[in-house]
């Protein structure tokens, strides 16, 4: 049996310009797309400004300062912090923090884990794990005393954390993790 | 698993940019565009990796973005929308002669490049223009008036 000629039409669906060029022109879909150009770009000049302001870590608006009540420690951290980029938590130590010429901090191990301390400095002169958390001692004289430690974190997200000297109030807070 | 992630972030996030950014006229890449596409190409790249410059991580990543490429591409044969979305619209620039004001500030052409759209089609000047069409991919496409 012979095959059947292909007879179907060939029909042209693009829209045609004064039923002459077939150019495919949408303009009222052009036009309803300049409109969201616009309000993209002044989304994203507003990312901008929110970046410098530091919305996104790494700028004013992203620095936090905790105390406990008797102000044994002072926390000053980014609370808005970015992802595998790294941030300075600083404990400033008040009166009462040293005991016998030594200061123990306890952090928790989110701290550790998902906010991943990469170091601290200066070096504790022992870290002890129990209760949830890292237990560090430092050789101490007198005020003012400080420690840092370098946060790199790996996640996006809520990450909560727990800091306190032995002996005095705990600091509960939180750094959330932009991507 | 992150490194997929980033790549279609980064996929998403280039091809939203550089849709916003105006069809270039003329389709031709100038200096200016290789400012515009290296550095951004060069910053995304970045985070896609990360610090695993592994080639099993590259090479995911990779294989990530050519298979969001090949969907997208099939979904666009599928919906006109989404072809409209995604490369645009053909717009009549000039019509028997005249501009189309709005086609010109909205897509912000020059004068300098409808001209020489017009003179390689064989046109010496704007009137001598029956339709010029400003394409999906930048370029002018002129069809001059018969006599």
């Amino acid at each position: 049996m012979p095959a059947q000629p292909f007879t179907s039409p060939v029909e042209d669906s693009v829209p045609r310009v004064d039923n002459k060029v077939a150019v495919g022109e949408n303009l009222d879909f052009q036009r309803k797309w300049w409109k969201f150009e616009r309000a993209i770009w002044f989304f994203f000049f507003l990312i901008l400004i929110a970046d410098v302001l530091g919305a996104f870590g790494r700028g004013w608006l992203s620095k936090a300062r905790q105390s406990d009540s008797a102000k044994t420690l002072t926390l000053d951290y980014e609370h808005i912090a970015r992802a595998s980029t790294p941030s300075i938590m600083t404990f400033n130590f008040g009166p009462n923090a040293i005991h016998d010429g030594h200061i123990q901090v306890y952090v928790s191990d989110s701290l550790v884990k998902p906010l991943g301390a990469q170091r601290i400095s200066p070096q504790p002169a022992v870290s002890a794990l129990g209760n949830g958390g890292i237990t560090y001692t430092f050789d101490a004289t007198q005020l003012p005393a400080t420690v840092q430690i370098a946060l790199e974190p790996s996640f996006p997200g809520r990450h909560y954390f727990r800091v306190q000297v032995v002996g005095g109030q705990p600091i509960e807070a939180n750094i959330f993790v932009v991507p | 698993m992150p490194t997929i992630l980033h790549a279609i972030a980064g996929y998403f996030v280039l091809l939203l940019i550089v849709r916003v950014l105006k069809r270039r006229a003329g389709s031709q890449m100038t200096l200016f565009e290789f400012v515009i596409v290296f550095l951004m190409g060069g910053i995304i790249i970045l985070s896609t990796v990360g610090n695993d410059r592994s080639v099993t991580n590259c090479t995911c990543a990779v294989i990530a973005v050519a298979l969001l490429h090949r969907s997208i591409a099939w979904a666009k044969s599928k919906s006109p929308t989404l072809g409209a979305i995604i490369d645009g619209t053909p717009l009549v620039v000039i019509k028997h002669g005249e501009q189309q004001p709005e086609i010109v500030t909205g897509m912000k052409l020059r004068q300098e490049d409808l001209e020489a759209a017009g003179r390689s089609a064989g046109a010496n000047k704007i009137e001598d223009i029956d339709y010029a069409i400003l394409e999906r991919n930048g370029r002018i496409s002129v069809i001059p008036k018969e006599n």
